[in-house]
């Protein structure tokens, strides 16, 4: 057998942990034979959800842990406080490198505290980004940074841009199209940081920078890799998932209407439901925190046993491309100029 | 003490000892952000084996301060 990759995930973390959180991570180790899962959680429940499947013993570590963060703690007092919670736990094995990655569906703020200031950045990174991928008509847009940092400078976003770079080409095996998002697509177009950003993005030799996107085209995939700064790129997660929801709502209430569009309906409920799939954020898995001393995936608050099973594979992919030595050997090179 | 703190502070934000004195500003002088200085303290924190209130963590400004702060704990 070749050599496992050991994955930490958070089993307390978000709405439905532990169940949804078990059963992904039991599916995961059924799809992926070269995974050992380390659920790191409360005894009790924790215990209680694995007793509820057969699965391979030998790829399955339970770290018992005494407490939680919870969604109302204060993200770096809880993490600072709370050195038994189950993030903070998996957070130090992903530092101490006795696992290769680390899940957590839980608190947004205490995963970004906690990938400062327990996992650490890479030497060189100056902000560690969020980066969604955002299901597009051709395939998926890497979005960075959507929520890590709001206040960012222009020497942050030509890091994000680098990032976002080596993170594609790790999982899509391709170099990325890379764009800035803009209000308009002209150079002399948006606000101090994008223009004091722009000329450096185009300077940068080693990515393919295509100039500005507006945040419409984004869902066309007009680019691979869509760089912002968090406040800008949380309105575009938050508007994008609240769209998708309100015209899905709306398509099915119209449905609904009449007899005959009850029979159109009917016949078109296949193909929609296969685009529609195209669609779902929980295909890709979770969002990436980049440029931290380890792979942190965090997926959403409500996260399914799909996503879980799915950010289990998304991390297996980045493992197997080395992706934070990548991000070190990057940034050192930074460094050193 | 000192000498930790000012390892932790070129650690961590990666400037070199002689851009940092008293007045040093954390944020303005060496680009730091709030999560920057709870990593610089919790270094230091790990290296000395003391802890820090979070309450004071958020009152500093300047690496004097910082150092004032610390030898509270000592």
């Amino acid at each position: 057998m070749s050599k496992l990759t050991t994955i930490a995930i958070d089993a307390m973390g978000g709405d439905n942990a532990p169940q949804a959180i078990v059963q992904g991570a039991i599916e995961a180790l059924k799809e992926n034979e070269n995974v050992k899962i380390v659920l790191v959680g409360t005894k009790e429940p924790v215990d209680a959800e694995l007793a509820k499947y057969s699965y391979d013993k030998d790829r399955v570590e339970v770290v018992y842990t005494t407490e939680e963060i919870d969604m109302g703690d204060h993200p770096v007092q809880a993490i600072r406080q709370k050195k038994d919670s189950s993030m903070v736990v998996a957070m130090k094995m992903l530092k101490e490198g006795t696992v290769d990655a680390m899940i957590s569906a839980g608190s947004s703020g205490a995963l970004l505290a906690g990938g400062q200031l327990v996992v650490g950045r890479v030497k060189g990174v100056e902000r560690a980004p969020f980066a969604p991928i955002l299901p597009t008509e051709t395939g998926a847009t890497l979005l960075i940074d959507s929520g890590a940092n709001v206040d960012a400078s222009p020497s942050h976003l030509v890091q994000y841009a680098k990032m976002g770079d080596i993170y594609f080409q790790c999982t899509m095996g391709r170099k990325p199209s890379i764009g800035i998002v803009n209000i308009g697509l002209e150079e002399e177009k948006g606000n101090k940081l994008v223009k004091d950003t722009f000329p450096l993005l185009k300077e940068c030799k080693d990515i393919n920078f295509v100039g500005s996107v507006e945040a419409r085209e984004i869902p066309a995939g007009a680019v691979d890799v869509a760089v912002c700064d968090a406040f800008t790129g949380n309105v575009i997660v938050k508007l994008y998932e609240g769209m998708g929801k309100t015209l899905l709502r709306m398509i099915k209430a119209g449905l609904m209407t009449t007899f005959k569009s009850k029979i159109g309906a009917l016949l078109v409920k296949d193909s929609l439901k296969n685009t529609l799939k195209q669609f779902d954020a929980a295909e890709h898995g979770g969002a990436p925190m980049l440029g931290l001393n380890g792979l942190l995936i965090k997926t959403h608050g409500n996260s399914s046993h799909m996503e879980i099973k799915n950010a289990v594979k998304q991390c297996l992919g980045c493992i197997e491309q080395g992706i934070t030595e990548k991000m070190k050997a990057a940034f050192a090179n930074n460094v050193e100029e | 003490m000192e000498e930790v703190l000012i390892e932790a502070i070129c650690n961590i934000l990666g400037v070199h000892s002689s851009e940092i004195n008293e007045d040093t500003n954390f944020v303005e002088d060496l680009g730091a952000d709030s999560l920057d200085l709870y990593q610089i303290v919790m270094e230091v924190e790990e290296g000395l084996g003391i802890e820090v209130d979070a309450e004071s963590i958020a009152k500093v400004s300047t690496y004097g301060e910082a150092l004032e702060m610390l030898q509270e704990y000592e």
